[in-house]
């Protein structure tokens, strides 16, 4: 996940903490092994050399396909999972190569969910294709977590995954959880202050990935419909949810409305914070 | 304006189904952008000196974060007085009529008493503001000011105090500044220094209705982290007050050079400035979650007082959500270089001599005094309170110069007191 | 007491914490429960303060020592 997590307890329980840390940690590095691209022994690498050929996944990764199966119904097509191959074209490390029209349209023909065929337990992918379970991996892996972590004690934590957070509940003196969020400009202050009693947060967007050229900004969200970055998307979007899954459903769809990222979270009736 | 639907229903039955998620419970949903609630503390203490003064004193703190590491706090403090309070006259083998200050009504001591002016009573409301900023990643900078009024006494000050920390936020100074503005409208007016007190409903030695005081205070300060689990905090201060410093209320007796009965009273004089210098260092240890706080503080002025206090406090955990926390305090301190506990006659200034400084008051006497205190509380929890019990008792040697009556009357009696404070946070 | 031993002090203490080894921000846990601030309780230390200004010939020293009543 290349991203710093912590784990933080109420608890005077030294050796509690301890254990609830490492239980949250574990269930991290399963999941990051389990659904990583870049593992060329797990269930994601046999599914891309699979050349055509179906896939029996297990029940875990049913419920995660199904999940996925539902946001690209909920978004219209715009959360797609098999939109990831993009990367191979817009590489969003702040430079000014930007691939041609033809190029991204080129692309269209490997992208869409609605090729695949999903008949859980077999997923069968055509060739050339490509699944990327990193849209909601992050959050799924702090709800994961999370489940397990409250499995073992009810002690009051937050889990927080390179910012994808879920809190079970306030510690014992306080009302809330205080989340600073970060500025974007800024060396690392936080500039608001996030009171979550429980629940989840998670952010979508990255100052630091785009790419430039000719003085206008590619933001590093793209549409799979268009394989084109969603022009005027805010820089970066926080929303609170029951469950982390959600929030980053939500502030990823967010992004991908662009410019009417405000309207679409204002009928969502969460909590968010947008900036532009 | 495009209309969205709103997923939420839909989204909640997607990751129902997905087993890894935990649905424990639902975020409140509130008001976007909706960061930070106002903090509430309260305490009220309860002090009741043996038969002289009893105050009640209430005081609440509202404090908001308004951002990471900026504060808006506002306190309030009423802190009510009756009750009796020393005047600086001795006891005597007769009874002693006094005027009050208002110079329009008398009250008597009793024979061999210490004499008591009854008419100490009153009510002060202050309030103050203050406001934490961070100015840089490792500078903050705290703002305040207050306000504080009471019948015959108003007070204004302002400060400011800058804290950086250097060495991976293992060290930090500070430095702080701080101006106060005191009015004194003191009732029937400003006594006449070394003037005589007259019997009531004559006109008192007066030089004017009101006075007033600038103190000036600088505060530098260090601290630092000693160990995971120790601090070290190191304060210099030093503060200047210039102004009217003498206390209206406070009188001297002149005795009988041969009896040492009490024959006139006169009113106090200090001098209109005062400058201080003090040290205070404060170490902080836990020991696996009971924690020793210790301080120690020296201070030395150009009155002559120097002082030495030392207090200490021990949280004794006693589970996760209570503590027992006793505290003793020790005080000494030597007398100012123009307190006397009273005159022969014919050593006593000539009334409006104002460079000549005398009082009688015993707080600018030499003495000790000790404090012991038990705190009991509960903490986290969502409620957190405690009571404190305190006994304070402050003791000074009868002066040697004494003779006649005098010889035989306790001329510093010991003062003793009990405190009850709770605290208690919403 | 006089100037210089105040000096002495100041110095004794800054020697004292220079000698210790730096504490790395993942070791403040204890450090960062508001219990270990220097000021702890501020309502408690401002009552205490009052009484003890009220009472006793010196202020200040932690903070400042202010003025603010006409009770000394």
């Amino acid at each position: 996940m290349a991203s710093p997590c912590e784990v933080l307890i109420d608890t005077f329980d030294e050796t509690l903490a301890k254990q609830l840390t490492s239980i949250a940690a574990e269930e991290a590095w399963r999941i990051e092994n389990k659904f990583s691209r870049y593992n060329n022994s797990n269930i994601i690498h046999h599914i891309h050399t699979a050349q055509g050929e179906p896939v029996e996944v297990d029940d875990e990764f049913c419920e995660l396909l199904n999940f996925a199966d539902q946001c690209y119904k909920l978004s219209d097509g715009l959360f797609d999972i098999t939109s990831g191959i993009l990367r191979e074209i817009w590489k969003f490390d702040g430079s000014s190569n930007i691939p041609s029209r033809k190029q991204a349209k080129a692309y269209l023909k490997r992208i869409g969910w609605d090729e695949v065929r999903w008949q859980a337990p077999f997923l069968t992918l055509p060739k050339g294709m490509e699944i990327d379970l990193g849209g909601f991996g992050k959050e799924y892996a702090v709800d994961s977590a999370a489940k397990n972590v409250a499995d073992q004690s009810s002690a009051a934590f937050l889990i927080n995954f390179g910012g994808d957070i879920y809190a079970n509940k306030p510690p014992k003196e306080q009302d809330s959880w205080r989340i600073g969020l970060e500025k974007n400009d800024a060396l690392g202050k936080a500039n608001s202050i996030l009171e979550l009693a429980s629940g989840a947060v998670a952010t979508s967007g990255d100052t630091r990935r785009y790419l430039e050229k000719s003085g206008i900004r590619f933001p590093h969200v793209l549409n799979p419909k268009t394989a084109w970055p969603v022009m005027r998307a805010p820089s970066s979007v926080t929303v609170v949810a029951d469950n982390c899954t959600s929030a980053g459903f939500l502030a990823t769809m967010a992004m991908l409305k662009g410019k009417h990222a405000d309207e679409f979270l204002a009928a969502q009736n969460v909590r968010y914070s947008l900036q532009t | 304006m495009k209309n969205f639907k709103n997923l939420s229903v839909a989204l909640a039955g997607a990751t129902a189904c997905l087993s890894g998620v935990a649905n424990v419970s639902a975020a409140e949903t509130l008001d976007k952008n909706d960061f930070g609630n106002w903090d509430i503390k309260s305490a009220i203490l309860f002090y009741n000196e043996s038969d002289r003064v009893q105050a009640i004193e209430p005081v609440i703190t509202a404090t908001k974060q308004i951002d990471t590491d900026e504060f808006l706090s506002f306190k309030l403090v009423v802190d009510s007085l009756t009750g009796a309070s020393a005047s600086g006259a001795v006891p005597s083998t007769e009874a002693q009529t006094f005027s009050t200050p208002s110079g329009n009504d008398s009250y008597t001591t009793p024979a061999n008493e210490t004499p008591l002016d009854p008419t100490f009573f009153d009510t002060r409301y202050a309030l103050s503001a203050s406001w934490v900023k961070p100015i840089s990643r490792f500078t903050k900078l705290t703002l305040g000011s207050n306000f504080s009024n009471e019948f015959d006494y108003l007070s204004l000050s302002s400060s400011a105090l800058l804290a950086h920390d250097i060495n991976n936020r293992n060290t930090t100074l500070s430095i702080g500044v701080s101006a106060a503005f005191d009015t004194i409208d003191t009732v029937g007016g400003i006594p006449v220094a070394f003037g005589r007190q007259l019997p009531e409903g004559q006109e008192q030695p007066r030089q004017g209705e009101e006075d007033d005081k600038a103190v000036i205070d600088v505060v530098l300060g260090v601290t630092q982290v000693l160990s995971k689990d120790s601090l070290l905090v190191f304060n210099y201060s030093f503060s200047q007050a210039d102004g009217y410093l003498t206390d209206p209320y406070k009188v001297i007796s002149v005795v009988d050079a041969a009896s040492a009965k009490p024959i006139e009273t006169l009113y106090e004089n200090r001098p209109d400035n005062r400058t201080k210098h003090a040290v205070y260092t404060q170490y902080k240890r836990n020991f696996s979650g009971n924690i020793l706080d210790a301080s120690y503080r020296y201070s030395t002025d150009d009155f002559g007082i120097d002082s030495n206090t030392v207090d200490l406090r021990f949280k004794y955990r006693l589970n996760e959500q209570s503590f027992l926390k006793p505290h003793i305090r020790f005080y000494s301190q030597s007398e100012a270089d123009f307190y006397t506990p009273f005159f022969v006659d014919g050593s006593q200034p000539l009334a409006n001599n104002s460079s000549s400084f005398a009082t009688a008051d015993y707080r600018l006497g030499e003495f000790t005094s000790t404090t012991i205190g038990l705190e009991y509380g509960r903490d986290n929890v969502r409620r957190p309170w405690s009571v404190a019990l305190e006994y304070y008792v402050q003791s000074g040697d009868e002066p040697d110069n004494t003779f006649g009556q005098l010889a035989n009357q306790e001329l510093y009696p010991d003062v003793d007191a009990v405190m009850l404070r709770i605290n208690f946070d919403y | 007491m006089n100037r210089k031993n105040i000096l002495t002090l100041v110095m004794l203490v800054t020697l004292s914490a220079c000698a210790s080894t730096p504490v790395q921000p993942w070791e403040k846990g204890v450090l960062a429960n508001p219990d270990m601030a220097p000021e702890s309780s501020p309502l408690t230390s401002s009552l205490d303060d009052h009484i003890y200004f009220s009472k006793e010939g010196t202020s200040g020293g932690r903070g400042f020592a202010g003025g603010g009543c006409g009770c000394n």
